[in-house]
């Protein structure tokens, strides 16, 4: 069966039919073509398809796009300045090699920056344990964990897109 | 250039962005979606496959079986093979069909491939096709297999043996034995464990009939490698083949060769005239991607009376799996034995491995590639003889380690080490790892009711083998950028940046004009892929000499320009003038200039090339951990890894690679375990719920410090990096477990140490059995 989405996605409005069991993550990546968001596994346990709704990190393989009805979305596309200026956590993660073959690194960044709005000065090992919720499997951490530590001490960390 | 200020990859832009392209991003007007059929039994012959209800359900569009396959003139998938001494047993190598044909020897095997209007259709439909089975006992464990009487996986491979290997000198180790003055033996498992780059297997394939061309878009390590393999299925000429890709997301190893769905989706889109595109899950992989270790070890090392290592014997049995993975002889055997014994001054000794059929997931190389497999072993073993001797750890490897005068030094199987600093290295490990405040952190640690434990390892690995030259080729574009192509794929390396530096370095160019472009359709280029820690020892030496021969070039043009004879131009920081004057001109502004004619290419281009040899990355770790004995939790309190990688191109990313790979490594030691059931033959940790990944947490207090010593051996003097954390965490971590259990009273354990595991262990040796989790035992052979 066939239903009607409409949300608002990176500030735009979007509606399409779609069918009932389409899962948010393959709404965002097949209708909308929005391809930064991954999909790492099939249990949600990897959170490479995190992404906010209504400011709050989800995984995205882990509800239907119906339940997002009316929801505002920002997918790792949304998060950098409109004229390209990478977010702060963006920069982080680039300046402290926080990543090597980039499939979990959507998901991180939408992840971590969730994370410093709840723990807006946080610990190493706050860190380690917030990021529960997100595998890599080549950096071994260590450096993503240097980005978020120092990507929270820049007063804009929370505001993304603008 | 090690240390200077980092400040991102050329890739992260994109990267962090979600402008990345990975295979899954490719998208094709079009497309039809594949969806595979597979056994839900690990060992049946196929009676009939019915796919009537498939075909007739809305939106299906074909169904392929075997039968298809075999119509198509498939070939077996390729194994790579190597050299063999006259006298050696051959490895006896299995067809391995893209879709199972009379009989499946694995749960998970696909049997049949849906291509259907949508992803989801697909999915559905292959509900309908029914499968009939006529059900045959699996066997899991490679002991099991080989005992006479065990179900026999394939005709043409009696026994379950694939292959009985043998390196050294068995004559000769054993008369050493026959006169040591002592003899230790240790046994280990280490045990399976699945890749998992966090990227699924995936695919998209094109058949171009105007050109009848294939193309195949899929997670790759090195395209042309994978094309060449590809070609043997399709049993079509290399060059029809193009593996195209952007981004990888992870490899590891275990995405260098291709898999059987990626031959069955480009055979469909020449059948259906359409892309045909495959959506692999997380459980696929977990079922059949190439799965990595299970090997059943046995050492012995003899010993003088002063402690001297005199000889080395081995005997190893490895779990192969249903079928030989395209790497499963070489990183079975050869990439085991390389090292044979290890920083030691070890003259004489033998090694035997056995490589098994099981009904279980195909084995391949994976991160270390046979090298941790023998660290590990050899670790062990050397802690065994400092405990049975009541030797210091430290004490008993620096008597036995090769000295600096020893140089180039000879294994008994002709591996010869160039270079190293062994002593050095060990003596900076203790160092930083304050080795003799120990005792002081132990108590400490107790007071909080924790026991901690600590070890050392001297780990060395060989990098780089391969057997063809690899070649870099230094493209002139016209929009002023320089093209790199090579087959080394990067899956997380940084080569954008890391070739980029080397070219830019020498060429004196900025880094972003010089853009690497590994994957595209078209390309045709000479080497290997990313694998074996080579990229940088192998693909950098020959973009080194590519960008040299750019300049020996660029000298006639600018004498030419200039006009003054060669011989008085001289090339700096990009710029060539005639010497003692100021008139100058740029490498660039020449390639302008003196483009050539239309359609002709660029007569700057260059191709470096170079056949290197085998380097050998050493270190010493040293790891803490606490385990909690109520609990059984294992907690890593701090990790010093010293490591001589020879020359350091990009330090961060070197320090990248390490830290990535040391942490795969702790995550096999702390949970990661792929367990099949013996009756069943099904994979029980067949999900991340099951399947312990490192998480953030696991790895805490890393230090990672060079002590370089740089080869010889090519150009850069670079040594590989991109496995050798992970050959020296798995023994430093698993012995500093042992060592921690030891005071209450656990004398073997076996990895995992996953809190049950630990607590069981505690419990049993309580109660009198102090090797309650030991998994096997094996006598030399
Ligand atoms: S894809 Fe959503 S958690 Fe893995
Ligand atoms: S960078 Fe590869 S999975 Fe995180």
């Amino acid at each position: 069966m066939a239903v009607k989405v409409s949300m608002t996605v990176n500030g735009k409005a979007v509606s399409h039919e779609v069918e009932e069991r389409t899962l948010l993550v393959n709404y965002i990546r097949e209708t909308l073509k929005l391809t930064g968001t991954h999909v790492g596994c099939d249990t949600a346990q990897c959170g490479a398809c995190t992404v906010h709704m209504n400011g709050k990190a989800i995984k995205s393989c882990n509800i239907v796009a119906m339940q997002a009805e009316g929801a505002n979305i920002t997918t790792i596309e949304g998060v950098a300045k409109a004229d390209g200026t990478l977010h702060p956590m963006q920069q982080a993660f680039k300046e402290h090699h926080g990543l090597q073959c980039g499939f979990c690194t959507p998901g991180m960044v939408m992840s971590a920056i969730d994370l410093v709005k709840n723990f807006p000065n946080p610990t190493e090992a706050q860190i380690r344990e917030q990021l529960e919720g997100n595998l890599c499997r080549c950096t071994g951490y260590h450096n993503i964990v240097k980005a978020i530590k120092a990507a929270s001490a820049d007063k804009n960390v929370t505001v993304v897109g603008g | 250039m090690s240390h200077d200020a980092f400040h991102g990859r050329l890739e992260d832009d994109r990267m962090v962005t979600g402008s990345g392209t990975y295979t899954l991003d490719w998208d094709f007007p079009d497309t039809a979606h594949a969806w595979f059929v597979r056994a839900d039994r690990a060992h049946a012959e196929i009676v009939s496959i019915d796919a009537s209800a498939a075909l007739a359900h809305p939106g299906v569009i074909a169904v392929l079986t075997g039968a298809d396959l075999e119509a198509a003139g498939f070939k077996s998938l390729p194994v790579i093979t190597m050299p063999l001494k006259p006298d050696a047993m051959k490895p006896l190598m299995p067809f391995r069909p893209c879709l199972a044909t009379g009989k499946v020897r694995l749960a998970g095997e696909a049997v049949a491939c849906v291509i259907a209007e949508t992803q989801r259709i697909a999915m559905d439909a292959s509900e309908l096709v029914v499968v009939e089975y006529n059900e045959l006992q699996p066997v899991v464990d490679s002991l099991d297999a080989l005992k006479p009487g065990a179900p026999q996986l394939h005709d043409d491979v009696p026994g379950n043996l694939y292959w009985d290997y043998e390196d050294g000198d068995r004559a000769g180790t054993d008369a050493l034995f026959a006169r040591a003055a002592k003899i230790v033996k240790h046994d280990l498992y280490n045990h399976r464990v699945v890749g998992h780059p966090m990227e699924p297997r995936c695919c998209t394939g094109v058949y171009d009939a105007a050109k009848d061309q294939y193309f195949l878009y899929s997670p790759t390590q090195g395209p042309r490698m994978q094309a060449s393999m590809v070609a043997k299925v399709l049993d079509v000429p290399t060059d029809k083949v193009d593996v195209v890709a952007k981004d990888t997301g992870g490899g590891f190893g275990i995405r260098s060769a291709p898999y059987p769905e990626y031959c069955v989706t480009l055979l469909a889109s020449k059948k259906l005239g359409r892309p045909v595109r495959w959506n692999g899950t997380r459980s696929e992989v977990f079922l059949t991607d190439n799965q990595a270790r299970d090997f059943i070890c046995h050492g012995e090392l003899a010993l003088d009376d002063k402690g001297k290592f005199l000889a080395m014997r081995f005997f190893i049995v490895a779990n192969n799996g249903a079928y030989l993975a395209p790497t499963g002889l070489l990183a079975q055997t050869r990439s085991v034995t390389s090292c044979i014994t290890g920083v030691y001054d070890v003259p004489v000794s033998h090694a035997r491995i056995q490589l098994v059929a099981t009904n279980t997931a195909q084995v391949s190389a994976y991160r270390g590639a046979g090298r941790p497999i023998m660290s590990m072993l050899l670790e062990c073993l050397v802690e065994r003889a400092a405990i049975d001797l009541n030797m210091d750890v430290v004490e008993i490897r620096r008597k036995n380690l090769i000295r600096n005068d020893q140089y180039p030094y000879k294994l008994v199987n002709g591996t010869t080490y160039d270079c190293g600093d062994f002593e050095g290295v060990l003596d900076d490990a203790l160092k930083a790892a304050d080795w003799n405040g120990f005792d002081k952190r132990r108590a400490e640690s107790a007071r909080r009711g924790k026991l901690r434990g600590r070890a050392l390892s001297t780990y060395i690995e060989s990098t780089a083998a391969g057997g063809i030259p690899d070649d870099a080729q230094l493209l002139f574009e016209a929009d002023g950028t320089i093209s790199l192509k090579s087959s080394s794929h990067s899956h997380g390396q940084g080569h954008e940046t890391s070739f980029a530096q080397v070219v830019a370095g020498v060429l004196g160019v900025p880094m972003n004009i010089v853009k690497l472009r590994t994957g595209e359709a078209g390309m045709r280029v000479g080497g290997g892929g990313t694998g074996g820690s080579r990229s940088m020892v192998s693909f950098g030496s020959s973009y080194l000499l590519g960008a040299r021969e750019v300049v020996k070039k660029g000298r006639e043009f600018a004498a030419k320009e200039l006009e003054a004879s060669p011989d008085d131009i001289e090339f700096d920081h990009g710029e060539y003038s005639i010497k003692g004057t100021d008139r100058r001109i740029s490498l660039m502004d020449l390639a302008k200039k003196y483009k050539g004619s239309a359609g002709e290419p660029h007569p700057l281009n260059s191709v470096g090339s170079g056949k290197w040899g085998m380097t050998f990355p050493n270190g010493a770790h040293i790891a803490e951990v606490e385990i909690d004995a109520e609990t059984g939790v294992t907690e890593i309190v701090s990790y010093i890894a010293v490591d001589d990688i020879g020359n350091v191109i990009t330090h961060a990313l070197v320090e990248g690679q390490m830290q990535g790979g040391l942490t795969q490594g702790a995550g096999q030691i702390l949970g990661e375990h792929a367990i099949y059931d013996r009756d069943t033959g099904q994979l029980l940790t067949g999900s991340f719920m099951d399947y312990p990944m490192p998480r953030a947490g696991m790895v805490a207090g890393l230090e990672v410090l060079d002590h370089p010593v740089p080869t010889k051996l090519n150009p850069l003097g670079a040594k590989g990096v991109g496995e050798a954390g992970c050959t020296g965490a798995l023994p430093t971590l698993a012995n500093a477990i042992v060592d921690a259990l030891r005071p209450v009273g656990v004398t073997h354990f076996d990895m995992p140490a996953t809190p049950q595991r630990v607590w069981q262990a505690i419990q049993a040796a309580k109660a009198g059995n102090p090797r309650a989790l030991q998994t096997y035992t094996l006598e030399y052979a």
